[in-house]
């Protein structure tokens, strides 16, 4: 630490400080004259609260009196002035708006240029579509769908300003999966509840608790330095290094020694994909033939364990015992490490998560992830899940926190600005039919899509198992899909499906609203620029999901509980627009404009979040906005705070889960009325060893079994495509991107040799090839390869390693940036690293309609053809930035600009001239 | 003239705990793309790197893999290269020991980044300048700046980089660099310099040690000890996965390593720590 941090707040003459929040964390904006000067985190200042402490194995731990952005945080000044930005209106250049919606040469999208537009222009393109389509087929003829995290705070975020829209338009809703926790979403519920969770554990208090109890913390396909909390910036960092310098053994488990794991664990075992499910079976097996699981605790809270143990034993149908042995032969993980940790497990206090909240990871984004998750939701209560040390719960959440200021996270019902009581006029969705967004390809393809189950389940279990048709009865189909907020080319799986379905004709008219020009943008008729968060207005606390479900109390992955006041830093650039002006300008010309405003603009409605709130207690409207943030201390009791330190000692404490331990009724902050009764939210109230809710809904689901157990996968090594593409494919969340929002318009993120490699100004993809794997291929580290199966080709750099085995493949996944060599050409070679180019379409199971991308198998070879033939690299620049040139510069006030954009100029002059040349 | 009173401002850089998370990366990049100051032409967007992250990968078997993560700006070392190189007041070091290189006089001295034994300093060939890391003097300097560390030291989550005064011997980065092993880097030699690394890894032998194959066990508590060909004894036990490891020894060393454990035979293997070494799994053979 310094010797003395000044505070950040205070003013530099020439320098106007504002404060900003993104999924990197909040941050310092210091603007001069209009532009972007730096971007910093927020250093706390005295008049802040003070920071709590926890007291552990005779020391005293307190966070750093500053809030610690990541590295896409400090990437936002390359992010606003990015090369990719939109920067006007634009309308497809082929783009014919015919009256009948037929032939208008949809099957170029993707491949045509555009041409400028103004405001008024597209705006009323835009307006007499909707009114011929609603009149033609009805208000469900357009359905609309964002992605997540694109921006952040209560005002602008999808389920506030998107939902209000379109909500008071009606339209055809697009559900979305879980996509990050899928195993953990359709699983868990039937082992242990927590469906108003998502399947996700509590979290409450864990950090202390772990510091003070535990010997062993096992991180299941986790990978806590890269996943942040999910969007707490590096604050659970230094956590970590508290536990690991305390001498707390940890033990990760997955198929690449990921980045904290090469630094942090002291065992890593590295299964086979999809295996995991097998070496838990055989832990439980360790336990039972050994007998060091908790017994009595068992006994009280399990439901039908003998059974789950008679199949463990090989007592069952299948006759097999799971014998460390047995999950050697699936995993290739050593009988007698799987012994050891199984040992280390029962004898130390352990605690055991999955992923960046206990109840994520990439293993259960698997054809077997549910069974992963719900066998180690039962593994943890064989060892008494809820007593001190042995909790369900990953090192990236659960600071102590104060759990009783009110103040609404990002899917709170109550903080939107689609919900009362922010809003007075609340809209009503007046369209029942629902898309679902993984197989949203094959409605808009086949014309017709039957599915299984709700996006999010959060209502009750039964929800998972509503049948869905598209189209829904009475009800036509969808001609006009409207894409707001980043890319899902990247994310979602099998991208070329996705490329495909807007070359449809049923897609008669494509909108698509964003910040940048995306692969996805490119498939528009009409191209709306929206604004950065940096442009415009808004509220929102760090971190804070919300109750929504969506593992409430999410900002306990921060040090800090901190509401900033995101003052616009600078005006919109170009004739970009935020996207509160764009959705009232198209609801003006719709008819409801002022019903969508309430005559408020983002301050008022963002002070309204402010009003029903308790920070008013703390802080006036004017005091919040000069200061830019509060920090919500952890308790507000003066006799709280210890009298030698001054930090706070004492809070509310409510360690998550440990009330069901000690059989007393729920006292954490996400209870359901069952809970009062000390039950958990399962038909039996208890662990359900066998689930009674498989039993009784879906009892020939060959997905999720009664009892969870290890199945070989529909893509995995024994399946019949193993042979022609031997080596399974593991794509986690990125390190170095947020979804699909940083890497393609923040060209400093290239520069990170685990990242990216710039050969002839392409940016490939870097992905971890084993030493064998390498030698046996020919690849050398650095050699541009191919990573292929029948879906298509990737081309990546390659980083020969020892941090895989050789049956793995690692590249990560949500590139952003998808580039094929030759556009529009099925499973042409694409070389931006859209690794979803690769990974399966396919739905974990006829019941399980969750997406499963660590089910992929593909090969691997050395790319002798010269991948710089083809458009490349330029055509993102192309329309955009060609018009740039030809037209009027834009803002540039000060130097800072003119050396931003006038070198990224001189770059596309020469991209230009080479494009020429060919 | 530093705004706070400092004999010789200074980073320490504890490479054990950098995570190569990149935060200090992308706030020299934030600080100095894109704008000049008095003591600096702005970085390019791409291809410069003032806080560069060196990696790499520790050890030759999956089953004991590290990572070496060394954050690598300009050392300001006390005798610099970069400022004997210089012509015409092309580089210079400050009385506070920081050292620059003036963005003007510098222009067209190649032979500045050339000299840099660490390769920190970086040739711009648009510019015709040699460009590097400032240690952020510029705002340091700057009374109505806010902050008060060089960006990257304000980004670090971990802990890693201390920003300090190394002439206060009561400084928290001179405690840290006191209660630490010192490792400059290697073009550096014994050269002192007021960027200091601590803690960046040698070399390791490791290893696990089990029962005879057929029984799938490891063995805990083994002892297994290393000598060293100048006689150094390094000795550990097995922990409860069976696993030992020396780390930081000496390299290019000539080691022995044997593993005993009662009941069974003692086993002996040579190990040249030219690099990391994983002495694979042993399995025990019991006494006849």
């Amino acid at each position: 630490m310094a010797e003395r941090i000044m505070p950040s707040s205070a003013g530099h003459p020439k320098e106007k400080i504002s404060h900003g929040v993104c999924v990197a964390g909040p941050m310092t904006v210091h603007t001069v004259d209009g532009v972007i000067r730096r971007v910093r985190p927020i250093v706390l200042t005295d008049d802040d609260t003070p920071g709590w402490v926890i007291k552990a194995r005779g020391k005293e731990y307190t966070p750093q009196r500053k809030f610690t952005m990541s590295l896409l945080g400090y990437c936002e000044k390359d992010r606003t002035y990015a090369y990719d930005r939109l920067k006007y209106p634009m309308i497809r250049e082929d783009f014919v708006e015919t009256p009948d919606g037929k032939n208008r040469n949809t099957e170029n999208r993707g491949k045509s240029g555009y041409r400028r537009a103004s405001w008024d222009e597209a705006l009323s393109l835009v307006a007499r579509e909707i009114k011929r389509l609603q009149k033609t087929y009805g208000k469900e003829t357009i359905t609309a769908c964002t992605s997540s995290h694109h921006s952040w705070g209560l005002v602008g975020y999808k389920i506030s300003l998107f939902n209000r829209f379109f909500s008071m338009m009606g339209y055809t809703r697009i559900a979305d999966n879980p996509d990050s926790w899928e195993g953990f979403h359709w699983g868990t519920p039937h082992t242990y509840g927590y469906y108003w969770r998502l399947g996700g554990p509590e979290p409450y208090d864990m950090l202390e608790m772990a510091m003070q109890n535990c010997e062993t913390i096992i991180c299941w396909s986790s990978d806590p330095d890269t996943s942040r909390g999910g969007y707490s910036a590096q604050e659970s960092a230094l956590w970590r290094w508290w536990m690991k310098e305390m001498g707390i053994q940890f033990i990760y488990v997955d198929p690449f020694n990921n980045y904290t794991s090469v630094k942090h664990a002291d065992k890593w075992i590295g299964p086979r994909m999809g295996t995991d499910a097998a070496i838990l079976e055989a832990i439980a097996y360790v336990w039972l033939t050994e007998g060091t699981y908790d017994k009595e605790y068992v006994r009280q809270h399990g439901h039908r364990f003998k059974e789950f143990a008679d199949h463990i034993l090989g007592r069952g149908p299948d006759g097999t015992p799971k014998t460390p042995k047995w999950a050697e032969e699936l995993s290739l993980v050593k009988a007698m490490d799987i012994k050891a940790i199984a040992r280390r497990w029962a004898q130390t206090p352990t605690t055991v998560g999955s992923g960046m909240r206990g109840g994520f990871g990439g293993a259960c984004r698997h054809s077997n992830g549910t069974e992963y998750a719900r066998l180690l939701v039962l593994l943890s209560a064989m060892q008494g899940m809820g007593k001190p040390g042995r909790a369900f719960w990953g090192p990236g959440c659960g600071a102590p926190m104060n759990y009783n200021f009110w103040f609404g996270g990002y899917s709170d019902p109550l903080a939107s600005i689609a919900k009362a009581p922010i809003a007075d006029d609340v809209p009503m969705n007046s369209v029942s039919q629902v898309l679902y967004r993984p197989n949203l390809p094959d409605a808009i393809l086949n014309g017709h899509y039957e599915w299984y189950g709700e996006g999010f389940c959060g209502g009750g279990i039964d929800l998972e198992f509503t049948r869905h048709v598209y189209p829904a009865p009475g009800c036509n189909k969808v001609h006009c899909f409207w894409r707001y907020g980043g890319s899902f080319f990247g994310t979602m799986l099998d991208t070329n499906k996705w490329a495909a379905m807007y070359k449809s004709p049923e897609l008669e008219f494509v909108i698509n609203q964003d910040i940048y020009f995306t692969p996805e943008t490119r498939h528009a008729d009409v191209i709306l620029p929206a604004c950065t968060n940096l442009e415009r207005t808004d509220i929102g606390e760090v971190g804070s999901s919300g109750l929504g479900g969506y593992c409430s109390h999410s900002e306990s992955g921060n040090s800090w509980q901190m509401i900033v006041y995101q003052e616009k830093a600078i005006e919109p650039l170009w004739d970009s627009r935020s996207d509160f002006w764009i959705f009232s300008q198209v609801a003006a010309r719709l008819g409801f404009g002022e019903r969508f405003t309430e005559g408020r603009d983002e301050e008022a409605w963002a002070k309204r979040f402010w009003q029903f709130s308790d920070l008013p207690k703390q802080m006036s409207w004017d005091a919040f906005k000069k200061k830019g943030y509060y920090i919500i201390p952890t308790s507000l009791k003066e006799e709280d705070k210890d009298p030698k330190t001054g930090l706070i000692a004492n809070w509310d404490r409510r360690p998550g889960f440990n009330w069901f331990a000690e059989n007393r009724a729920c006292d954490t902050m996400n209870h359901k009325v069952f809970q009062e009764e000390h039950l958990l939210g399962t038909f039996s109230g208890k662990f359900e060893f066998v689930s009674e809710s498989l039993t009784y809904w879906a009892p020939d689901d060959e997905a999720r079994r009664p009892i969870p157990q290890y199945q070989d996968s529909w893509e995995g090594h024994t399946s019949l495509t193993a042979d022609k593409f031997p080596y399974g494919l593991i794509s986690p969340h990125p390190r170095f991107d947020y979804h699909t929002h940083y890497n393609q318009h923040a060209k400093w993120l290239w520069e990170i040799p685990k990242n990216r490699v710039i050969i002839n100004g392409n940016p490939y993809l870097v992905c971890h090839i084993n030493k064998e794997t390498a030698d046996q291929k020919g690849i050398k580290d650095g050699d541009v390869v191919r990573l292929f199966n029948d879906r298509g080709s990737v081309l990546c750099v390659a980083r020969v390693s020892y941090r895989l085995y050789p049956q793995t493949i690692h590249a990560y996944t949500s590139s952003g940036i998808y580039n094929p060599i030759e556009y529009g050409k099925y499973k042409s070679w694409d070389k931006g690293g859209s690794i979803n180019v690769l990974t399966p379409g396919r739905l974990m199971g006829e019941y399980v309609p969750g997406m499963a991308p660590y089910s992929c198998n593909i090969d691997v070879e050395k790319c002798e053809a010269d991948p710089n033939y083809g458009q490349g690299w330029e055509y993102i620049l192309d329309e955009v930035d060609k018009q740039q040139l030809e037209t009027e510069r834009p803002i540039r006030t000060s130097m800072d600009a003119d050396l931003i954009f006038g070198e990224r100029e001189e770059w596309i002059r020469q991209q230009m001239m080479k494009k020429e040349a060919i | 003239m530093l705004k706070k009173a400092m004999k010789q401002p200074g980073i320490a850089i504890n490479s054990a705990r950098c995570m190569a998370c990149y935060a200090c990366f992308m706030a020299c990049k934030d600080e100095h793309c894109g704008w000049d100051t008095a003591l600096s032409k702005a970085q390019p967007e791409l291809g410069q790197y003032w806080m560069n992250i060196v990696e790499w990968e520790r050890g030759d078997n999956p089953r004991h893999i590290k990572t070496a993560t060394v954050p690598t700006p300009c050392s300001h070392c006390d005798n610099p290269a970069c400022v004997a190189a210089a012509k015409d007041g092309g580089a210079y070091k400050r009385p506070d020991g920081i050292v620059i290189i003036d963005p003007e006089k510098a222009k067209g001295q190649k032979q500045i980044a050339d000299a840099c034994p660490i390769h920190a300093v970086y040739w711009n060939e648009d510019l015709q300048l040699p460009q590097k890391c400032t240690m952020c003097a510029e705002l340091l300097d700057d009374p109505d700046y806010p902050g008060f560390e060089p960006r990257c030291v304000e980004a670090c989550p971990n802990q890693a980089l201390v920003f300090g005064d190394l002439a206060d011997p009561d400084s928290n980065i001179s405690k840290l660099i006191a209660a630490n092993k010192v490792t400059q880097l290697d073009g550096l030699g014994s050269m002192g310099s007021s960027v200091v690394h601590l803690n960046i890894p040698s070399c390791f032998i490791a290893g696990t040690v089990a029962y005879p194959e057929e029984l799938e066990e490891v063995c805990i508590g083994a002892n297994v000890k290393a000598t060293c060909e100048d006689g150094t004894v390094y000795e550990t036990k097995t922990n409860w996965a069976g696993d030992y490891e020396f780390e930081d020894l000496p390299k290019g060393k000539k080691f022995s390593v044997d593993i005993s454990f009662e009941g069974f035979k003692s086993v002996h293997y040579d190990v040249l720590t030219d690099a990391d070494h994983y002495v694979d799994i042993t399995y025990l053979e019991p006494i006849a």
